[in-house]
């Protein structure tokens, strides 16, 4: 089925058929071809190593706490060790000092993809390495 | 259409790969032009990191189809009467295209870095893909209207008064030819005026969402020279892609300065542009650090030079 041409002023236009497609648009067509087999190959590896792990988390808090105007900075990091992504992942912090009130920190992040590790800092006023430093994942939702 | 003016014969062996490099890069400037506005839309990037692998592939089969039948009637290459077959071909390349353009995109955007997870990367290309292959399928039509018709395939059976309609200039053509540098000038003004409407209309949508900052704020330092590079050879790509770097076609559209300078004036004209969106937007405030100040700029005036450089194309 040919597309009518009414308007077409030209006369290789419309004599154009399909086995004028030149060397260049052969070339054109073979990479584009790759690289869309390569796309579907890869969500078909994505489907099949990680949808069927359920999100899971390792949070490490960095020993060497950054001291700032008498700020302690505690960076941590949070990498989701299972396949499929988790959306507010919540990490809570909780420093118990003795002698002194108990801080908290509380931090959401919006997305955390299989795999992904993201990074960020606890702030509290008293020495972490003086007290006793808990940091945990509270609790994450589904997409 | 650089060489097939002077040429006698359309379609030499040099020929076929220069426009073909030209089809391609068409495809991909009109990609960009219909791809930025979701681009820059942060619900885009986590839905497609956040979805299933069989919706992906659900997602990139139905754009298949509609690039498909796009291209029965449009495509980013300049012929018009297409093979059923043929037309399958060409959707399959101006998917290519557009997930090529989109990873670059979402590279230069900093939203797939070398860090992302495969599933999130897989999920924001192909998302990002959908608005990019339309805009590769309908590159022909957006980029040159119904001067591209006829154009490349045989341009000397175009009949001359039909280039010159086609123009856009403040002077008639006598007055052009008997003073021609005031009249250049002239044109050159309305060329910038073009490039500043087109700069707005793409960004403006834009300009007051938290994407800007949101953008800005993940860039690594020296980012955003990348950024500014990927903004001008855009910009100057519109320019090429149309076949506007051909000197006698810009000679008879009385344009005065050469492409490289035009480009690095629109891309002057769309920071301008940028710069007053935000300001206007209360976006950036005086109270905000320079730096700030330069990146939001920068991260706009990627869309608003393309939309200029179109700009001065289309109006």
């Amino acid at each position: 089925m040919n597309l009518p041409t009414p308007t077409d002023p030209t006369p290789t236009d419309v004599s154009k058929r399909f086995t004028q497609r030149s060397a260049a648009e052969w070339v054109t067509f073979m990479v584009a071809l790759i690289i869309l087999l390569g796309l579907v190959g890869l969500i078909f590896f994505d489907w099949q190593t990680n949808q069927n792990q359920p999100p899971a988390f390792a949070v490490t808090v960095s020993e060497a706490a950054r001291v700032t105007d008498g700020q302690y900075y505690v960076p941590f990091a949070i990498t989701n060790t299972g396949g499929r992504i988790a959306r507010m992942v919540q990490v809570t912090a909780e420093l118990n000092t003795a002698g002194a009130d108990d801080e908290t920190g509380e931090q959401q992040i919006d997305f955390l993809s299989g795999h992904e590790t993201k990074a960020g800092s606890f702030v509290f006023t008293h020495d972490p390495q003086g007290g006793n430093l808990v940091v945990r994942v509270a609790s994450y939702r589904l997409p | 259409m650089a060489t097939s003016i002077d040429s006698p014969i359309p379609q030499t062996d040099a020929n076929i790969w220069l426009s073909e490099f030209q089809a391609i890069l068409q495809g991909a400037v009109g990609g960009f032009l219909f791809g930025i506005p979701l681009l820059y839309t942060v619900e885009v990037w986590s839905i497609g990191a956040a979805t299933d692998p069989r919706w992906l592939l659900a997602v990139l089969a139905a754009t298949l189809v509609g690039v498909g039948l796009l291209t029965q009637v449009e495509g980013f290459r300049q012929t018009l009467s297409l093979h059923p077959l043929e037309a399958l071909l060409e959707s399959i390349e101006a998917v290519a295209i557009a997930v090529i353009c989109a990873t670059l995109a979402l590279m230069l955007l900093r939203r797939i870095t070398l860090a992302t997870p495969l599933a999130e990367v897989l999920g924001k290309v192909v998302f990002e893909t959908v608005p990019f292959a339309l805009g590769v399928a309908l590159a022909r039509s957006t980029l040159q209207g119904k001067r591209g018709r006829s154009i490349g395939t045989a341009p000397h059976s175009e009949p001359m008064p039909e280039r010159f309609t086609n123009r856009r200039t403040t002077a008639p053509r006598s007055r052009r030819l008997a003073s021609p540098t005031l009249a250049n000038l002239g044109d050159a003004l309305v060329d910038f005026d073009a490039a500043l409407i087109g700069a707005v209309l793409i960004a403006f949508s834009i300009a007051p969402t938290e994407e800007v900052p949101l953008l800005a704020a993940s860039l690594p330092p020296l980012w955003l020279l990348l950024i500014m590079a990927a903004s001008l050879g855009l910009s100057y790509a519109v320019v090429f892609a149309s076949g506007f770097t051909d000197r006698a076609e810009r000679r008879q559209r009385g344009l005065l300065f050469s492409p490289i300078t035009e480009t690095l004036v629109a891309y002057l004209v769309a920071l301008l542009a940028s710069l007053a969106m935000l300001v206007l937007f209360q976006q950036l405030n005086p109270s905000d650090p320079w730096s700030e100040w330069l990146s939001d700029i920068l991260v706009l005036g990627l869309p608003a030079s393309i939309g200029g450089a179109a700009g001065r194309i289309l109006i």
